[in-house]
């Protein structure tokens, strides 16, 4: 099967848009039928690239009450505004999809060459909808555009998937999903060069549409306004990078680099299924351990010039990840009781082949370890001894989940649809929000958190906000003097911080970069696409995404009660620096009715008619 | 971005082909410290020529023949829209080397 939706010619003109490719492309996988239009200006003047074209696109086009597997539910592609250009760290690429473990709105953003080689193709934006009648790949080359059969990939990894389309396409970046995503583990995820983008099961959702992989070929410029101008800036942000102290830790240790400052400083690294709060036997999972004894190499996304991943050989096992990040050493370590390094590394690398999110992954098997140590569920239920700290039975259950079999058909629904499913007491042991399986943050001692796990759009969630780092340390942009055990103001704080971090995601920057940037993008957007937009401006954009993102969670069916924070946070914190801090529900309520009222929403959390008209907004809500 | 004010990962001097985990290959031309000088020899229009021990594409002759991609022992010149790209040292001050974080790339002459 080789259907050529589109053979060379460019037929789409247009005005003249610096740094965008200029064109949009729809693929309906159903009747192997694409149109492409013109990137209307207007249009990118409001949402400028990545986030905000998600926020647009995903309510102009998506019926939000549909199924996530439905054929009606879409993949939204989208690069980031900056990405493609010089400007340090700008090279990431957001998805967008409804979520298939809570049905409402989901984004996940990934590094890897795929929102470049988008950009270069001549795209913006990318929205695939229906279903292919087999196993299917998709193959954009510039200007044109196949299905193509992908069968013979069928269970293959993700890695060997690009492999394969690389030998018979050439020179192509591609994004594919793993035998987790043809099986529809609600949190299967989508890899590109040893990247992902992980939450939320946009990896099921390429799976419902039998869609194995995406590859591109761009070879167009990027042209942006001012050329001299943007050259004199990346000098000028590389130095100031490679200054930065952060440069220094992030090339030797990675993201993890601030594990043992969680664990014993802050006493906020969930721990056990999230019992505790600090992992005492985290020895070797700390990179201060293992990465002089493990990681040969840095490895960088494209455009980063200070890598946080690291290439990580095993010796024990057999094979090698790029990793392994904070997220994961938390989630496949200490909240499985795993202080092996090796069996973590392992366990990733299994992930990212199969295409399963690591923190959903982590979370799902903490949360059965709980269950089997709480005697409820039994051994031969689980298939494997189950205890906490088991590296062995850790690495069983991610073959289980990814393949769906035994206790893993289960737990590849989510932690939340598996605890219905085993039910009796098992749903007070389900650590998620709205579905989604929080990162490693212990949010019983970091309160904001807790509010940003509440409000995240597509469920607990640290990148929404990014408001940790604000918390852990008390400071970050405008903010001072911020209690991580208070849960006054924080309303305010988390929808800012939101606003904030949705700029980074419609630039396209990587959000380890925000200390550095903050929000002074004036000078950059100016050489860039010849508009000096300030941070005010910068902001309004970030709000009307976040409310155009909300709005798509009403119109799917979100009701403020679904908002909750799990039992286990209204537990205190039984040890460690944060020892006997929670989340009480008087709290939980009073954090959510403050956000309410930052963002000018009702009580009920549903935006008011003034704020739709202030943002330009009213017509996407009825 | 320097050469040509644009971005274009096919124009650029140095290319890096993507192996495994944990190998990264670069193709950027040895102007003769690896090879024979085969794209030279291989250009029927005077397009590849050496300078100062700096083998460059003269544009104005460059057809896009594709002779000195087919010729290099290191895959180090390719063709892009009918028209030769490689590195140039970028007049003795490559860009490469400036920007990168990891001092991973040097010349040694």
């Amino acid at each position: 099967m080789c259907e050529i939706l589109f053979a060379g010619g460019n037929s789409c003109g247009g005005v003249k848009m610096y740094c965008y490719g200029g064109k949009i492309l729809s693929v309906d996988l159903s009747t192997g039928e694409g149109v492409k239009k013109t990137l209307d200006e207007k249009l990118a003047s409001r949402y400028l690239g990545g986030d905000g074209f998600g926020a647009y696109f995903m309510n102009k086009i998506v019926d939000a009450k549909t199924d996530a597997f439905s054929p009606d539910n879409a993949i939204i592609i989208a690069p980031g505004l900056l990405t493609g250009t010089p400007v340090p760290t700008a090279g990431k690429t957001a998805f967008f999809s409804k979520s298939a473990l809570n049905n409402g709105w989901n984004e996940s953003v990934m590094g890897g060459r795929f929102g470049f080689a988008l950009k270069q193709a001549g795209y913006d934006v990318l929205i695939i909808k229906g279903k292919a009648e087999k196993l299917s790949y998709l193959v954009i080359k510039d200007n044109e555009v196949a299905i193509k059969s992908a069968e013979h990939l069928r269970g293959e990894t993700t890695r060997k998937t690009a492999e394969e389309i690389e030998k018979d396409e050439g020179d192509v970046v591609v994004a594919s999903i793993g035998i987790a995503g043809e099986k529809l583990v609600r949190f299967a995820c989508v890899d590109c060069d040893e990247r992902q983008a992980g939450r939320g099961g946009i990896g099921a959702v390429m799976g419902s549409k039998n869609l194995k992989a995406i590859a591109v070929y761009g070879s167009n410029d990027i042209e942006v306004a001012k050329p001299d101008k943007m050259y004199e800036l990346m000098a000028k942000y590389y130095e100031m990078m490679i200054n930065h102290p952060s440069f220094e830790d992030d090339g030797k240790y990675g993201t993890g680099e601030f594990l043992e400052w969680m664990n014993k400083e802050r006493g906020t690294f969930p721990t056990r299924n999230w019992r505790e709060g600090v992992f005492e036997e985290r020895k070797e999972i700390d990179p201060y351990y293992w990465a002089p004894r493990y990681a040969v190499k840095n490895k960088a996304c494209i455009q980063c010039v200070k890598p946080c991943g690291k290439a990580f050989v095993m010796k024990k096992f057999e094979g090698m990840v790029d990793g392994v990040e904070y997220e994961t050493l938390y989630s496949l370590g200490s909240n499985c009781g795993v202080a092996s390094i090796e069996h973590v590394a392992k366990g990733n690398e299994l992930c990212d082949l199969y295409g399963i999110d690591t923190i959903s992954t982590g979370g799902v098997i903490g949360f059965i370890m709980d269950l089997y140590e709480n005697g409820l569920i039994s051994k031969e239920e689980v298939g494997v001894d189950a205890k906490f700290g088991n590296g062995d039975a850790m690495l069983e259950l991610i073959e289980k989940i990814a393949h769906r079999e035994g206790i893993g058909d289960v737990l590849a629904e989510g932690v939340k649809k598996a605890a219905e499913k085993i039910g009796g007491e098992a749903s007070k042991y389900a650590v998620h929000v709205r579905g989604m399986e929080p990162p490693a943050y212990d949010v019983r001692g970091i309160k904001g958190m807790a509010l940003a796990f509440m409000t995240s759009p597509r469920g607990a969630c640290h990148l929404r906000s990014g408001a940790y780092a604000l918390e852990l340390v008390g400071k970050f942009w405008k903010f001072e003097g911020v209690d991580r055990f208070s849960s006054d103001n924080k309303g305010k704080e988390i929808a800012e911080m939101e606003n904030f971090m949705a700029v980074y995601d419609t630039l396209g920057v990587c959000k380890f970069s925000r200390g550095i940037f903050l929000l002074n993008f004036d000078e950059i957007l100016d050489a860039a696409i010849g508009k000096a937009l300030k941070e005010e401006e910068l902001l309004v954009i970030g709000e009307r995404i976040c409310n155009l993102k909300h709005i798509f969670n009403i119109k799917a069916g979100w009701k403020k009660e679904d908002a909750r924070l799990p039992e286990k946070i209204h537990q205190p914190i039984p040890e460690g620096v944060s020892k006997g801090s929670y989340v009480s529900e008087e709290e939980e309520k009073k954090m959510l009715s403050d956000y309410f009222a930052a963002r000018g929403w009702d009580k009920n959390g549903v935006p008011t008619r003034k704020k739709l008209e202030e943002l330009g907004i009213e017509e996407f809500m009825s | 971005m320097k050469h040509w004010n644009v971005v274009n990962r096919y124009k650029s001097g140095i290319r890096i082909e993507k192996k495994s985990v944990i190998e990264d290959i670069q193709h950027v031309c040895s102007h003769g410290n690896e090879c024979n000088f085969e794209c030279i020899d291989a250009c029927k229009f005077d397009a590849m020529k050496k300078n100062n021990g700096i083998v460059y594409v003269d544009y104005e002759n460059c057809v896009g023949c594709g002779a000195c991609e087919r010729a290099c022992p290191l895959n180090a010149v390719w063709i892009h829209e009918k028209k030769a790209y490689k590195c140039d040292l970028c007049d003795g001050e490559p860009e490469c080397v400036k920007y990168c974080s990891q001092e991973a790339i040097v010349v040694e002459v």
